[in-house]
C-alpha cells in the first residue's frame, strides 16, 4: 500500500522551499535568454552514459520478458555459467562457479567461487543458489522462465560452496538456460533482498555483478556505480554507468552523434550507414542468432493450404528483402539455425539446396496446385511500433502479387497485435525471435505441436519427435543431425516463410575502449574504459 | 453564494468521476492485454494466469473499478504493474513537475514573445513588419511540433552543439543547467501558441485601437505608447486569456510529443508508455490529473475575469 503523505513529506524535507520555486518560476521565464554558450556536459573520465532504446521492463532477471533488461541484468549479476566469444565460437563457462562437472549426463555438479558477497553483504554461497533455481523453478509467483527447469528432479546443498543439479533425463538445452537467452534462469540474485523488497525487487536489484545497482527514475535514467568487491580482479574499470532511457532512436543517434552520450544499446538499421560513416564512432553488430519470418496461420482458409504456403515461401526475394526492408543489413536465411549456434550452422547451407529460397518459377509451380486459383486476398496485421514496422510487409506485397496473392495490411496498435498473434486471430503476420544460442530454444517453443510462441498453430509429428529426443541427447553430431531434419520439415511445410538472420549493433564514441562483443545482444560494461 | 458555490463544486466532482470511468472504460475495452505485453518473449498461458491472478485482473470490471476508486479517493493511488513503484510518486511528484515546468516555459516564452510581436503588427498593420510577423507565425504553426524538435536537435544540438538535446534539469535544483536544458524543448513546444498569441493579439488590438475611447485618450495628450500598451492591451488580455486557458488541451498534447523527441520524464511519456502498457492505475492517475489541471485552469480563468477587467467586479 502506498503511504502518499509519508513520501510528500520525505521529498518536500528534500529541500523543496519557496525560494526554489520561486526559482522554477523565473525559469521558465527566462528561457529564451539562454545564449549558446552551454556545452552539453560531458561524462568525467571513469563514467560512461548510454542512451538505451530497447525497453527495459524490470531489473528481476526472472521475471523479465526483454532483451533490453537483460543487458542491463549482466551488468549487475553473475550467472553459474556465462557466454564467451572469440570471434569464431560461442562458448559456455563457469562464471559464479569454479568448476562444473556432468555426471551421468544428469547431475551438474557446480563449485562456487569462495567468498563471493552479494551487494548488500550477504554471501553468494551453495543456499543462496540452491534458493534461486528454486524461485525459477517452483516459485510463487511463477517466474516465467520456469520451463527452463521443467526436467529438474532436484537441486541440492552438497556444502557451503558445492551445489547440484539432478535431472531427470539429460538435458542439452541447460548451459544456455543458465546463461543467454531471454532471461536468465541461472542468474543469481540475492535471496536477503528478494525478502526485503518482495515485488518491488525488480526496481531494486542486488547481485554479485561488477555494477551496483544505484537508482531508477521511471521513463528518465537507470545509474549503476562500481562494485568494488567484484571478484573479478582489476575489474569493472569504469566508476559510474548511467543509462538514459531514450523512446526516440532518431533522439538517441542525435545524441551519440553531438557526444552527449557515449554509446547506444541498439540502433534501427535504417541508421547504421550513417553512424558508420561517422568519424567519432564505432559500431559493433554481426550476424546473431535470430530469424526474421512471415508467419501464415495453418489453422484456417486460406493457409490452411500447404501448397500455397509453400508458394508463399518461395515467392520471396529475400536478397531485395535487405535491400530494400533493413537497409542491406542482414543475410538471407535458409532455415532458423543461426550462424553463432556454430555446432548446429552449416555455412554453406546456401549451396546445400535445403531449406526455402526464392524460386519464382517453383512458387508458380506451388502456386498452380494449390486449392484456391483465383487471386487471394488475405489479412496481414501489422504494428508500426514492432522491430522493422511494416516494412517488411509493404515490400512483399509485390513478390506476393506475381503469384496471384494480395495481402491487405491491416495496420494494428502493438497491444491489440501481441493479444491477436497470441490468440492466433491474424492470417498473416510479420515477426523475428532474438538472442536464440541453442536451436532448441529456436525450435521448440516455436513449432513444436501447442507450444507456446506457436503463432502459425502448425503441427507435425514427425518435427516434434526431433526436437523431443534432441533435447535429451548430449551428444553434438547427433543433436545436429536431427535439427536439420526438424528444420528442413518446417521448411519445407512453410507455417513460415523465413527471410532473414539480422545482425544486431552496439554503437560506442571512439573513446570508449575494451567492449568485448558477444553476439548474443549482450552490453557487458566490466571491462570498458572510456579515455 | 453558498449554494452556487457548492453547486460548482459539485458540477466538478461529477465532471471527474465522469471522465474517470470513460478513461477506464475507454482502455478496458480497447484490444489488448497488459499481462501479454509485460510477459514480452516469455509469454506461456501458466505464466500468464498467474500474473493476472496476482494483479487482480481476473477480476469483474466493475469490481476493478470500484476498487481503483476507493483507493483513490483514500489517496492509495496504487502501483504501477511495471515498475512496481508507487503511482502517486511516478505521476504526481516525479512526472508532473516535469510537464508542468515544460508548459509553464513553453508558455511563458510565447506570451513574452507573442505579446509584442502582435502589437508590432496591429501597430504597423500593412507593413512590411506585419508580414514579416505574419510570415513567421505562420511557420510556427504549420511545423508539425515534433519535426521542428528533431530539427532543432539536429541544428542546436548536433551541427553547432549550443544546447543539450535530452533530459530533464530540474530548475530548483541547478538553475542554469534547467534553463539549458529545458530550451529547445520550451521553443519546440512554445512556437503553436505564439502565432496563436501574435493573431490574437494583433486581431484585437486594431479593434480596440479603432475604439472611441482611444481616440479619447490620445485626444488627452496621453502619449502612443502608453495608448497602446495600457489601455488597448488591458482590452486584448479578456479574449486572450480565455482563449489560452481553453487551449490548455493542445498545450498537452503537445507536450506528449515534444516530451518524446527530448526524452523528458513527464506525464505525456508517462502516458503514452501506460497507454501502449494498458497499465490503468497509470493511465487513471495521469487522466484524473490532467482532468484536475483543466478544471484548475477554468477557475483561474473565471477568477482572472474581475482582476483584468473593472466591470466584472462584483460592486
Amino acid at each position: 500500500m502506498t503511504d502518499h503523505k509519508a513520501i510528500l513529506a520525505e521529498r518536500f524535507l528534500g529541500g523543496l522551499n519557496r525560494r526554489d520555486l520561486m526559482k522554477g518560476l523565473a525559469a521558465g521565464g527566462v528561457v529564451m535568454a539562454a545564449g549558446g554558450l552551454a556545452r552539453p556536459a560531458h561524462a568525467a573520465g571513469n563514467e560512461i552514459k548510454l542512451a538505451w532504446v530497447d525497453h527495459i521492463d524490470t531489473l528481476d532477471p526472472h521475471f523479465t520478458g526483454f532483451l533490453g533488461a537483460v543487458k542491463v541484468h549482466n551488468n549487475i549479476y553473475n550467472g553459474l555459467l556465462k557466454v564467451t566469444y572469440d570471434g569464431k565460437k560461442v562458448g559456455f563457462v563457469p562464471d559464479l562457479a569454479e568448476s562444473w562437472d556432468i555426471t551421468d549426463g544428469v547431475i551438474h555438479t557446480f563449485k562456487l567461487r569462495p567468498n563471493v558477497k552479494f551487494h548488500d553483504g550477504t554471501p553468494c554461497d551453495a543456499e543462496a543458489v540452491k534458493w534461486n533455481v528454486e524461485r525459477v523453478w517452483k516459485g510463487e509467483p511463477k517466474s516465467p522462465h520456469g520451463w527452463k527447469f521443467k526436467s529438474l528432479e532436484k537441486v541440492e546443498v552438497v556444502d557451503p560452496l558445492t551445489v547440484k543439479l539432478t535431472f531427470k533425463q539429460p538435458y542439452a538445452f541447460l548451459p544456455v538456460a543458465l546463461t543467454g537467452s531471454t532471461g536468465r534462469a541461472g542468474t543469481i540474485v540475492s535471496p536477503a533482498a528478494v525478502q526485503k523488497f518482495g515485488a518491488s525487487f525488480g526496481r531494486n536489484p542486488v547481485g554479485t555483478g561488477p555494477f551496483k545497482f544505484v537508482s531508477w527514475k521511471e521513463n528518465d535514467s537507470i545509474l549503476l556505480e562500481k562494485n568494488p568487491d567484484y571478484f573479478e580482479a582489476g575489474l569493472p574499470k569504469l566508476d559510474k554507468v548511467t543509462i538514459l532511457i531514450m523512446k526516440e532512436a532518431s533522439s538517441a543517434i542525435a545524441a551519440v552523434m553531438s557526444g552527449q552520450v557515449d554509446g547506444m544499446s541498439d540502433s534501427p538499421v535504417q541508421f547504421i550507414p550513417q553512424l558508420k560513416a561517422n568519424p567519432n564512432l564505432q559500431v559493433f553488430g554481426e550476424i546473431e542468432g535470430n530469424y526474421v519470418y512471415i508467419a501464415m496461420n495453418c489453422r484456417k482458409a486460406p493457409f490452411d493450404d500447404i501448397n500455397l504456403r509453400r508458394a508463399v515461401a518461395f515467392a520471396l526475394n529475400r536478397e531485395q528483402i535487405i535491400k530494400q526492408a533493413f537497409f542491406g543489413q542482414g543475410i538471407p536465411a535458409y532455415t532458423p539455425i543461426s550462424p553463432p549456434m556454430t555446432d548446429f550452422y552449416d555455412p554453406n547451407v546456401a549451396k546445400t539446396g535445403r531449406g526455402q529460397r526464392f524460386d519464382l518459377a517453383k512458387a508458380k509451380e506451388f502456386r498452380a496446385k494449390a486449392k484456391v486459383q483465383d487471386v487471394i486476398e488475405p489479412k496481414f496485421m501489422v504494428t508500426e511500433e514492432g522491430t522493422y514496422g511494416s516494412r517488411l510487409a509493404q515490400t512483399v506485397l509485390p513478390m506476393l502479387a506475381e503469384i496471384g496473392i494480395k495481402p491487405k495490411l491491416e495496420l494494428v496498435e502493438r497491444a491489440a497485435w501481441v493479444s491477436r498473434r497470441n490468440a492466433g486471430d491474424f492470417e498473416m503476420l510479420d515477426f523475428n525471435w532474438w538472442a536464440d544460442l541453442d536451436p532448441d530454444e529456436t525450435l521448440f517453443p516455436e513449432f513444436h505441436t501447442g507450444a507456446a510462441w506457436n503463432y502459425p498453430g502448425w503441427s507435425n509429428k514427425r518435427f516434434d519427435e526431433c526436437v523431443e529426443q534432441a533435447q535429451v541427447i548430449l551428444d553434438v553430431a547427433q543433436r545436429k543431425a536431427l535439427y536439420e531434419e526438424a528444420s528442413d520439415i518446417i521448411m519445407d511445410e512453410a507455417p513460415i516463410a523465413i527471410t532473414s538472420h539480422m545482425p544486431v549493433f552496439k554503437i560506442f564514441a571512439k573513446k570508449v575502449k575494451g567492449f568485448n562483443y558477444i553476439p548474443v545482444d549482450s552490453l557487458n560494461l566490466h571491462t570498458v574504459t572510456v579515455s | 453564494m453558498a449554494w452556487f458555490v457548492s453547486k460548482k463544486i459539485l458540477q466538478t466532482l461529477m465532471v471527474l468521476l465522469i471522465v474517470s470511468i470513460a478513461s477506464f472504460a475507454l482502455l478496458k475495452f480497447a484490444p489488448g492485454d497488459p499481462v501479454q505485453l509485460m510477459l514480452g518473449s516469455e509469454y506461456s498461458a501458466e505464466a500468464h494466469a498467474s500474473l493476472v491472478k496476482q494483479l487482480g485482473l481476473d477480476r469483474p470490471i466493475p469490481e476493478q473499478y470500484a476498487r481503483w476508486l476507493a483507493g483513490f479517493l483514500s489517496g492509495d493511488w496504487g502501483t504501477s504493474f511495471v515498475s512496481k513503484a508507487p503511482i502517486f510518486r511516478y505521476a504526481f511528484l516525479e512526472a508532473l513537475p516535469v510537464t508542468l515546468t515544460l508548459a509553464a516555459s513553453a508558455l511563458g516564452l510565447a506570451i513574452v514573445i507573442g505579446v509584442p510581436l502582435g502589437v508590432l503588427s496591429a501597430t504597423r498593420k500593412d507593413t512590411g513588419w506585419d508580414a514579416a510577423v505574419a510570415t513567421l507565425t505562420l511557420t510556427g504553426t504549420s511545423f508539425p511540433s515534433f519535426y521542428l524538435g528533431i530539427l532543432l536537435i539536429w541544428l542546436f544540438g548536433v551541427q553547432l552543439g549550443w544546447f543539450p538535446t535530452l533530459g530533464f534539469v530540474a530548475p530548483w535544483d541547478d538553475l542554469w543547467g534547467g534553463i539549458v536544458h529545458m530550451t529547445l524543448p520550451a521553443i519546440t513546444l512554445s512556437t503553436y501558441f505564439l502565432a496563436m498569441i501574435v493573431r490574437l493579439t494583433r486581431a484585437n488590438l486594431i479593434e480596440q485601437l479603432e475604439q472611441p475611447y482611444v481616440a479619447a485618450a490620445r485626444a488627452r495628450g496621453e502619449p502612443r505608447w502608453r495608448v497602446v500598451w495600457v489601455h488597448g492591451l488591458r482590452n486584448v488580455m479578456l479574449p486572450l486569456v480565455t482563449i489560452l486557458g481553453l487551449q490548455l488541451g493542445a498545450l498537452l498534447q503537445g507536450a506528449v510529443l515534444t516530451e518524446t523527441v527530448f526524452s523528458l520524464p513527464g506525464v505525456g511519456q508517462m502516458m503514452t508508455s501506460a497507454v501502449l502498457n494498458r497499465e490503468y492505475g497509470v493511465v487513471q492517475a495521469g487522466v484524473m490529473m490532467t482532468a484536475c489541471l483543466f478544471v484548475l485552469t477554468n477557475l483561474l480563468v473565471d477568477l482572472a475575469y474581475p482582476f483584468l477587467d473593472p466591470r466584472l467586479r462584483p460592486r
